[in-house]
């Protein structure tokens, strides 16, 4: 596990969804990455049922799983705490029930195609929450290095070969842990990030149904 | 010319007659030795016919005595054959003419050509060669002092091991980026593994003060079998310290000094070092991060700059 990025691609308009990820996987191709598979990572919210009287907002925590970690399971808190467990948490999750409660419609999905090229891994894919189309994320990782301060120059220059102007500045959420051990729980926040920010945009459209 | 001819013509006869009573006595040894081979019949031999037995003798004596005047006739002719010059033949070679149609001479000349080429190339590049102050090769200095050559450069390899791990800890004292330690599962010889800052490990196999072996991985690779037993030989997985493990190798043939076996180790630690800014820095050369999705992997063995393997002289 080194050193990953993840963008969030704007769909430009006039063009659905499923023709830009096309074309950035095309030009993924073109840099000469080889095709290795597919990814996944998907998210559900878990929502506290009994409310303490002094605090009215009710407690959330996101439980997150990344096909590239298969036997691990990420639980982050709305404070940005993080937790890394075994699979086994889903189990320990879902006892909880009577306190915690997973949030109908609200699992988020990101899915693509994930490609290698020499060290790096790349991941070009789309994000649906609860199987409805919400936008596209781009993912770079690259395994070698376990510092994203050292790296962070080479994987610019790859990242705007491929996302362009986007990749001027490292994740917000990777540009406060750049001297830190890289982790892959670093990565889960980033997608988390995406994903709230996929779900803020959506929350207008709803209500204007 | 004639003469030289009617000359070989009589040697040729004297020969000629050699080879005949040569032949002849052949023949005559031959007749012996079936006959000794054959045997005699008891009946023969049997002390009732001693006329028999007469004959048979005599006819041994007659044959020995025939060969004795074959070969006393060989060694009288062979007295006069005089030795062939070796060379007075070559005189007749440039009158073959299947000569002419061989490309003999031309081919003869080309070789004299390279062989001469050859010679002046070996003495340039044994005047270049002397020059160097950093003898590595034993059999260089055997034009000067083999004896010392050869007491030097065994005990560059039989170095006791405090000596080693003294060098190593001064090492690890002089490189505050570097996490230097030694363990010794193979034996004598010292194995010794750098964390060099947050980029990478190396793992180098010390035989006395000669480097033997170098493995580099990843930092979050490390050089341990499942079972914990050190691992020298299992390669990274990722292709950027695959590279480097094969620059490291090519490293430790350049800074391998015989002659002053502690400096070698020093500036292979030293070259090493360069390294620590692995990800951070551009090609020396094209100034930018990847070339092949890989970052600069070559460091300058003088300058310890940073280059690309395609971009590197």
């Amino acid at each position: 596990m080194g050193v990953t990025c993840v963008y969030a691609y704007p769909v430009p308009e006039g063009k659905s969804g499923p023709s830009v990820v096309e074309g950035l996987q095309r030009q993924v191709e073109l840099l000469g990455a080889v095709r290795s598979g597919t990814f996944c990572v998907d998210c559900d919210t878990f929502q506290s049922i009994l409310q303490s009287s002094m605090n009215s907002q009710p407690k959330t925590f996101y439980v997150l799983h990344d096909s590239e970690q298969p036997a691990s399971c990420f639980a982050i808190t709305d404070t940005g705490l993080c937790l890394t467990a075994d699979t086994l948490f889903d189990g320990l999750v879902s006892k909880l029930k009577n306190y915690y409660q997973q949030r109908k419609n609200a699992k988020m999905e990101a899915k693509g195609q994930r490609y290698e090229l020499g060290d790096f891994l790349i991941k070009v894919g789309s994000v649906s929450l609860a199987g409805s189309f919400k936008g596209i994320i781009v993912e770079v990782e690259y395994s070698p290095c376990v510092l994203a301060s050292d790296c962070w120059g080479l994987m610019k220059e790859l990242l705007q070969t491929v996302v362009g102007n986007l990749a001027d500045s490292p994740p917000s959420v990777l540009k406060m842990k750049m001297d830190e051990l890289y982790t892959p729980a670093i990565t889960m926040s980033q997608y988390l990030e995406l994903f709230n920010n996929f779900r803020k945009m959506a929350t207008p459209t709803q209500i204007s149904r | 010319m004639e003469n030289k001819l009617k000359i070989s013509q009589s040697q040729i006869e004297q020969l000629q007659q050699a080879l005949r009573l040569t032949q002849k006595l052949r023949t005559h040894v031959c007749q012996i030795f079936r006959d000794l081979g054959d045997g005699f019949s008891e009946i023969d031999l049997s002390d009732d016919k001693p006329e028999k037995q007469k004959e048979v003798l005599n006819s041994l004596r007659n044959t020995l005595e025939t060969v004795n005047n074959d070969l006393s006739d060989l060694e009288k002719v062979g007295q006069n054959l005089v030795a062939a010059n070796p060379s007075a033949n070559c005189d007749h070679v440039s009158l073959d003419p299947i000569l002419d149609r061989t490309p003999l001479y031309s081919q003869l000349l080309h070789s004299y050509k390279w062989t001469n080429k050859m010679h002046e190339h070996a003495t340039v590049a044994f005047n270049l060669l002397s020059q160097n102050a950093l003898k590595r090769s034993p059999h260089q200095s055997l034009a000067g002092g083999g004896k010392r050559a050869k007491r030097l450069t065994s005990t560059a390899s039989a170095v006791p091991p405090a000596v080693v791990d003294s060098l190593v800890a001064t090492l690890d004292r002089q490189h505050a980026d570097m996490l230097i330690t030694v363990s010794r599962p193979l034996g004598s010889c010292a194995v010794v593994q750098i964390v060099l800052g947050r980029v990478l490990k190396a793992l180098v196999v010390l035989r006395g003060f000669v480097i033997e072996w170098v493995k580099v991985k990843g930092y979050n690779e490390d050089f341990t079998t499942e079972d914990g037993r050190v691992d020298i030989w299992s390669t990274s997985r990722y292709q950027v310290f695959r590279k480097i493990s094969d620059h490291a190798a090519a490293a430790m043939l350049h800074y391998y000094a015989p002659y002053m076996p502690d400096i070698g180790i020093r500036s292979f630690a030293l070259w090493l070092q360069g390294y620590s800014n692995l990800f951070s820095a551009p090609c020396h050369k094209c100034g930018k991060f990847l070339q092949n999705a890989m970052p600069p992997t070559w460091r300058d063995f003088r300058t310890r700059d940073p280059y690309h393997d395609g971009c590197r002289q």
